[in-house]
């Protein structure tokens, strides 16, 4: 396939009602300084209004910030929704502090990648670099 | 209730139109024909208004109220916001959305973040491709929001059929020098914050300071969160913008013509520096062993006219 011309577009979401968005600011600046074209979208999103930016921002991948379990049920749903808009070629990966146990049902729903605490921005930008489509 | 699948069919068709405008080359310039040829076939007349002004002055907050009140008449309303890319590594950090609310269902409106990539400092290369694609989609009502800084601001003022200058209450020395250039093409100048201490005042400064013959800006005192003379600011746009006709898509087309001019040099200029081509002239032209006039030409393909 081709060498992409230009740069990985990223939307950073974060979904759920708390409003913490300290971790999702130092990864946008993270993955500007990176090369990608970062789109913050700022606290509490929908997964509707989650999926109308990706699409409207055409981007290649979803990282969504997490600070808790049971956010992460929101996950499997932004997948399923991206998938019926017909982006389902758009790469989905979540941080945060996600159990261990929660682990298998999201990688079985679609979430490609999930990056704990202590994971490094060159950590995640080589992994979006491996696993984002090519155009 | 999951957001409808063919709801945002469209949007994406258009969201996809743009990100391959964003690759110069035959297939864009084939997108942008088309989408001219639709929106001369469907009789389109978008009115296109370039945000400039200092950062955070509050022009994102202030396009998407705008945006409220003309959806709430029925208006489609698109927003292109465009940011600096950055020089080192490339990227961009794009948080103009953070300022405009989400309506996911909502086919009457559409919201786009664009870096300015290649461009350096001038208004982002693709900007008018944009509004070209985004007329063509229906949207009727088109903001380009863009910081106010250097080259930008020609291009703003370029592609927009109505330029609106953002200021904030502060109005230091800082944005007093930005003004100097910007005001001679602003169409309208808009204190924002109205509803903070000073924006009355610097308002008052900027009606006595402008000239008030022709050619001198309208005037408006808004709060975009509190939503203050919003409906007032976009009856003046609409003003400015009216009688426009045909001349606005024609000034699309010009202003992409010379966004595509502009990157083709840029282009040109980054190869002859990386392949050394550029040093060898210039070390050419110090020893005598070429002469000055048609170098540019040899360098960068354009042509020069005899007496230059
Ligand atoms: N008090 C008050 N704050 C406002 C108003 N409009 C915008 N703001 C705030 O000003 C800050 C900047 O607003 P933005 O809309 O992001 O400004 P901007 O000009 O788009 O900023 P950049 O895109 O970063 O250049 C935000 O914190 C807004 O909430 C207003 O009318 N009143
Ligand atoms: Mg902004």
């Amino acid at each position: 396939m081709a060498e992409r011309t230009t740069p990985i577009r990223v939307l950073i979401a974060k979904p759920g009602l708390d409003g913490h968005d300290r971790g999702a600011k130092v990864l946008a600046r993270g993955l500007r300084d990176e090369g990608f074209e970062v789109i913050y979208t700022g606290l509490r999103r929908t997964v509707d209004a989650i999926v109308a930016a990706a699409i409207e921002e055409d981007v290649d991948v979803v990282g969504c910030s997490i600070l808790s379990g049971a956010h992460a049920t929101l996950l499997p749903k932004l997948v399923a929704s991206l998938r019926s808009s017909g982006a389902s070629d758009v790469l989905v990966v979540a941080g945060g502090i996600i159990p261990e146990a929660d682990r298998p049902e999201l990688e079985q729903a679609g979430i490609s990648g999930i990056f704990g605490p202590g994971t490094t921005i060159a950590e995640v930008a080589t992994f979006l670099r491996a696993n984002a489509r090519r155009r | 209730m999951p957001v409808d699948a063919k709801h945002l069919a469209a949007r994406r068709e258009l969201a996809q139109g743009i990100s391959a405008v964003e690759r110069p080359g035959p297939a864009a310039n084939q997108r942008i024909q088309e989408a001219l040829a639709a929106s001369v076939a469907d009789a389109r007349n978008a009115l296109v208004v370039g945000l400039t002004g200092a950062p955070g002055a509050g022009k994102s907050s202030l396009a998407a109220a705008l945006a409220d009140v003309a959806r709430a008449v029925g208006r489609r309303v698109a927003i292109l916001a465009i940011d600096p890319s950055s020089h080192e590594s490339g990227g961009a950090l794009l948080g103009d959305r953070v300022r405009i609310d989400e309506h996911p269902d909502d086919d009457g409106r559409f919201t786009r973040s664009i870096a300015t990539r290649g461009s350096g400092r001038s208004l982002a290369h693709v900007a008018a491709a944009a509004t070209i694609l985004v007329e063509a989609a229906g949207f009727d009502l088109i903001f380009v929001e863009t910081v106010g800084a250097g080259q930008a601001e020609i291009g703003i003022a370029r592609l927009a059929d109505v330029l609106l200058v953002v200021e904030g209450p502060e109005g230091g020395d800082e944005v007093q020098a930005m003004k100097a250039g910007i005001l001679e093409v602003a169409d309208i100048v808009a204190v924002n914050k109205s509803d903070r201490p000073g924006a009355q005042a610097a308002f008052d400064r900027l009606r006595s300071g402008l000239a008030l013959g022709a050619g001198a800006p309208e005037l408006a005192l808004v709060s975009a969160t509190a939503g203050a003379g919003i409906s007032e600011l976009l009856a003046t746009i609409d003003a400015a913008g009216a009688g426009r006709g045909v001349r606005g898509r024609i000034r699309r087309v010009e202003a992409h013509l010379v966004a595509a001019a502009e990157s083709h040099v840029d282009a040109q200029v980054r190869e002859a520096t990386a392949s050394g081509a550029l040093t060898t002239r210039a070390e050419q032209i110090v020893a005598g062993a070429q002469p000055l006039t048609g170098s540019i030409t040899a360098l960068f393909g354009i042509s020069e006219s005899p007496d230059a």
